[in-house]
């Protein structure tokens, strides 16, 4: 219930954002960014990295990979512990096709992510345990994502800049559920290993 | 007034339609969270009140039940394992001795789960130390129950409890002696005492400041007739602290070996030792 309390706390800010700055004097000059600026933000729930998570990133070769940070909590309700976890996201989206003026459909995301946790009960300290006592990391995950979005644009920032609103979904995986299916073919289907995302992202 | 009724009522509505959608498994906050759906939540209160309900599987003071530790992602074995023990006529209950999960994760134990939930007998469980990783002790308590309880059944105390003292940074508090003893103390109507838990106290797991005063503890008290564990990955029995008490560590499941445990009087035992085939 909290959660989502906090996912449209967060949504207005975001929301907000996509309220144009009436650029008086700028129409026709391509609006310049610096390098650091990021191209969109986002704000998401699910996926395994937060249950609400809120981030940043950029976009190279026209629009078709990206790459993204956030940063997702957890209640201590959900979890037994109030966790964050920080997210390094990258994608590659081959295709976009435009449905009307205004819309535009990405069918196809593929991409792979890393997170971080912070706040476990036992993320496991130095000198809990002897050498290579558990072969795998209690505090980071990593796995594949597919996904697709939707993008409607209607803020023009300039005669040749929009900023667009789209909503995205991604299934993923981790390492753990992957390991986990890879030793058990017979008895675990590939489906009981899935996450959903589901998120907006404003391309600045 | 009415106004603002009926907005709390709207964003009760949404909040209601919201944790909904943060429950289901797929829209997963986090692989450590600690959810379990309504209907697989706290299985230890519900399998002992199955336990409880169901006639004994013999007359008198025997009690019959299936031993195994470390289901830990042997998913496919343990199909093949509920497979066998449903053929074992007479079982009272199953006992799993820790290690429901490999890495903790509240997924694992949904998995495990439901294959254990088609076993025709209740079943038990005890925590161990790959489920107490990441957040899994919450995700133990939400799919299962309490890291220590006991019950009692044909006569006989059965006592569960947490002694994955590493998982700790061995804090000298698990286990928890002074639950241990009340437990203990607590004889009336009971021929004899049960010891379950995962890490053995003569395993370095055991917290070392510990091994001592648990095993006192246990020496106390006479009418404790079994120390069962696992841990080590195979069978062994024996009397390590050589005071009388059977240790005894139950086979991995993974090994398609479990044991059958019957007990009568007050200390005596016989175990069976049972293989299974691979199903597929």
């Amino acid at each position: 219930m909290r959660a989502l309390f906090l996912f449209l706390l967060l949504a207005v800010p975001l929301g907000s954002l996509a309220t144009p700055v009436a650029p008086p004097d700028s129409a026709g000059a391509p609006t310049a960014k610096h390098w650091f600026h990021p191209r969109h933000l986002l704000l998401q729930t699910g996926g395994g990295i937060g249950m609400v998570a809120a981030g940043a990133g950029y976009s190279y070769w026209h629009k078709r990979v990206s790459t993204d940070v956030l940063v997702g909590y957890v209640p201590k309700r959900h979890a037994g512990s109030k966790l964050t976890i920080v997210t390094l996201k990258a994608s590659y989206s081959p295709v976009r096709l435009p449905l009307t003026a205004d819309w535009q459909l990405t069918p196809l995301t593929v991409g792979a992510y890393g997170s971080y946790t912070i706040g476990l009960q036992n993320p496991g300290e130095p000198n809990q345990y002897p050498d290579d006592y558990y072969w795998f990391s209690r505090t980071l995950r990593y796995g594949p994502l597919l996904g697709s979005s939707i993008a409607y644009t209607a803020w023009p920032t300039s005669s040749d800049h929009s900023r667009s609103l789209a909503f995205y979904y991604e299934l993923g995986t981790n390492d753990l559920y992957l390991h986990s299916y890879l030793t058990n073919r017979h008895s675990l289907r590939p489906s009981q290993l899935l996450t959903l995302a589901i998120g907006l992202k404003m391309n600045l | 007034m009415r106004s603002s009724s009926q907005h709390v009522r709207r964003v009760g509505g949404a909040l209601v339609a919201g944790s909904w959608l943060m429950g289901c498994s797929l829209l997963e906050s986090s692989p450590n969270q600690a959810y379990a759906p309504a209907d697989e939540q706290y299985q230890t209160s519900r399998n002992l009140a199955r336990l409880a309900a169901q006639p004994p599987s013999h007359h008198g003071d025997t009690v019959r039940f299936v031993l195994v530790g470390d289901s830990q992602r042997f998913y496919d074995e343990t199909e093949d394992f509920v497979a066998s023990v449903n053929q074992q006529p007479r079982i009272d209950f199953v006992a799993i001795a820790g290690d429901i999960s490999d890495f903790g994760l509240g997924r694992e134990m949904h998995w495990i789960h439901r294959r254990l939930q088609k076993l025709h007998v209740p079943y038990l469980t005890v925590i161990g130390n790959h489920d107490e990783l990441g957040n899994g002790r919450a995700a133990y308590q939400k799919h299962f129950g309490p890291l220590n309880y006991s019950f009692v059944y044909q006569g006989t105390r059965f006592i569960c409890l947490d002694t994955n003292g590493r998982e700790y940074g061995f804090n000298g508090r698990v286990p928890d002696l002074e639950w241990l003893g009340q437990q203990l103390a607590d004889t009336t109507g009971i021929a004899r005492t049960v010891v379950i838990s995962h890490v053995p106290p003569n395993d370095a797991d055991f917290d070392p400041k510990l091994v001592q005063p648990y095993t006192q503890l246990l020496r106390r008290h006479p009418q404790v007739a079994l120390h069962l564990g696992a841990h080590i990955h195979r069978f062994t029995a024996g009397q390590p602290f050589h005071d009388g008490l059977t240790y005894l560590t139950a086979y991995p499941l993974k090994k398609r070996r479990y044991h059958v445990l019957t007990l009568w009087g007050q200390r005596y035992f016989r175990l069976e030792t049972i293989s299974y085939a691979k199903v597929r």
